[in-house]
């Protein structure tokens, strides 16, 4: 249902030797299947939100195309893939003035009514009822602000949805209903679903993992598979040039 | 009579479909118009004849008074000076505004100087919108002066809005609380073109345990231009709190100038101010939401000056 091919994000870099630029996404392929939990998961710096963020449009694409759905949206802006059925959960949300979650469920359901809106807040589960005349301010707690962002984005019922670092900020009691809810929502919908997370909450309800270095896809399969790889690479980002621990060479 | 521009500019600045219940006075180009007294709620022309007294008894609860004005003769500078004397322990709701229609090339103004006597325990919420419209080009300024006595235990609370239309608006904000007093003043002025707004607060806090938190919420588009100045002076043990927001648009510019000054050791002042466009993260939320890039910006615009 998404299809990434050869997709590039370079930024201007001069260190290092580089030749004026860096990719920062270095050529990804990779089909998404309808109705997938998916797991994308790397070191800090790998490129896990911009992958995300491009999936989105909030980055733009330097080489490659997008495919939702069988249609091009490379091209597309931020409101154009939204209203095509991708929903975005930010690792930090906005914080507004004088807007609530109120305002915010109903720009994204087109809901005004106060009856629908409390059905929907019951369907997303996480966020109380009192929740709902909250502003959308720097006075919520970090997981506060978790919380009203994920409920935003199931409520628009996307067909394809992406989370960024859902649990950042939320207490641990509340990340085993949050893995539930997001499974309950893609039994219901056939929701695809792209989750980049390092917790193994989310890595253990994925049908998919994808670990991502440097840009690249350096593992797609199951979690079973993937934990070698992860737990080297979750100790050291010097994996390609590394020499062995008892080596004088250790990088680290 | 109403007629209907009068109905259109009361809809918009006193939210008043028709004539209200309780307690009124509506005052247009500069003469009465209407006037309605209740049981406990007098309104009476002062002694110059430059304005009204509106007297709350004590102990009044959930009375409105609504006090709007209105104009729509070219040329004309209307000033009026109005006091409001509320009883120990009354509750209640005091709506004004101005709102101006200009349909010729002479310039129209209106300055309303406003004292507020607040007795011990009352509560007042005072709600104030101004407005301009019109097909002509004449100036339209408004000067409004609100001084305000907190008595002991006393809580006011000020929204004071400029919605759009005026050319040019020096306002004057002038507060006095007295002990265990609370005030809450939240501004919010939008101007656009070559308008100019300036916003001049000075609040004293003179009681012990007074407590004051000013908001203001500015938002500058086209060429237009806004100063904002809240001085905050502390005499005693107190708190009190500015918090001044500007977005800019287009080529809007803004000044602020917040100052705190506490003359007891025990005064505990704050301040938060900031001046900038729209915040990207915003705008990226409420697009990745289905909004356009348009749309976000009034959304965001809207709720801020909500």
């Amino acid at each position: 249902m998404l299809e990434l091919k050869n997709l590039y994000f370079t930024v201007p870099d001069g260190s290092n030797g580089n030749a004026g630029e860096r990719n920062i996404i270095d050529g990804i392929n990779f089909n998404f299947e309808k109705g997938k939990f998916y797991a994308i998961t790397g070191p800090n710096g790998s490129g896990k939100t911009t992958l995300a963020k491009l999936i989105m449009g909030i980055n733009s694409l330097s080489r490659g195309s997008i495919i939702f759905e069988g249609r091009d949206i490379s091209a597309l802006s931020i409101t154009e893939r939204a209203r095509a059925g991708i929903a975005y959960s930010f690792q930090q949300p906005a914080r507004f003035k004088g807007i609530t979650f109120r305002d915010l469920l109903s720009i994204a359901t087109g809901v005004i009514d106060e009856k629908k809106l409390l059905e929907i807040i019951s369907r997303v589960g996480i966020c109380p009822l009192s929740f709902l005349d909250k502003e959308v301010d720097a006075k919520l707690s970090g997981g506060e602000i978790k919380k009203i962002e994920l409920a935003t984005t199931i409520a628009a019922s996307p067909r394809l949805a992406i989370y960024d670092e859902p649990d950042t900020g939320i207490d641990l009691w509340t990340i085993g209903p949050m893995v539930d809810l997001l499974k309950k929502e893609l039994a219901c919908h056939s929701t695809t679903t792209i989750v980049v997370s390092h917790n193994r909450a989310f890595l253990e309800a994925a049908d998919v993992i994808l670990i991502i270095d440097k840009g690249r896809f350096v593992y797609t399969g199951n979690l079973e598979n993937s934990l070698p790889l992860l737990s080297d690479l979750s100790v050291c980002t010097y994996h390609d040039s590394c020499e062995g621990e008892e080596n004088a060479g250790c990088l680290r | 009579m109403l007629d209907a521009l009068d109905k259109k500019l009361l809809k918009t600045v006193a939210d008043l479909e028709e004539l209200p219940k309780g307690a009124y006075n509506i005052r247009k180009n500069g003469k009465l118009l209407h006037r309605q007294k209740s049981a406990n709620i007098n309104i009476e022309t002062n002694a110059e004849g430059t304005g009204i007294i509106v007297t709350i008894k004590p102990g009044t609860k959930n009375e409105s008074v609504h006090i709007p004005v209105i104009l729509s003769q070219a040329g004309l500078f209307d000033v009026v000076y109005n006091s409001f004397i509320v009883g120990e322990g009354a509750e209640v709701t005091i709506i004004a505004g101005c709102g101006i229609h200009c349909g010729a090339a002479d310039p129209e103004g209106h300055a309303g100087i406003h004292d507020f006597q607040v007795g011990k325990k009352a509560k007042v919420t005072y709600v104030e919108k101004h407005f301009a419209m019109g097909e002509g080009s004449g100036r339209r300024t408004l000067n409004p002066t609100t001084k305000i006595f907190l008595a002991e235990g006393a809580a006011a609370e000020m929204e004071l809005t400029q919605i759009g239309g005026v050319d040019e608006a020096n306002r004057l904000n002038e507060a006095t609380l007295d002990s265990g007093s609370l005030l809450l003043i939240t501004e919010r002025v939008l101007t656009d073109g070559e308008q100019k707004a300036v916003s001049t607060n000075n609040i004293v806090l003179k009681g012990a345990n007074s407590r004051a938190n000013m908001i203001s919420r500015s938002v500058m588009k086209g060429n237009s231009k806004q100063t904002f100045y809240a001085t905050m002076e502390a005499l005693n043990k107190c708190f009190g709190h500015i918090e001044c927001d500007a977005i800019i648009m287009d080529n809007g510019t803004n000044e602020t100038m917040p100052s705190l000054q506490a003359k007891h050791p025990d005064a505990e002042l704050t301040h938060e101010a900031s001046i900038g466009k729209i915040a990207s993260d915003q705008l990226t939320k409420l697009m990745s939401l289905g909004l356009t890039y348009d749309q976000a910006v009034n959304r965001i615009i809207q709720g801020f000056l909500k």
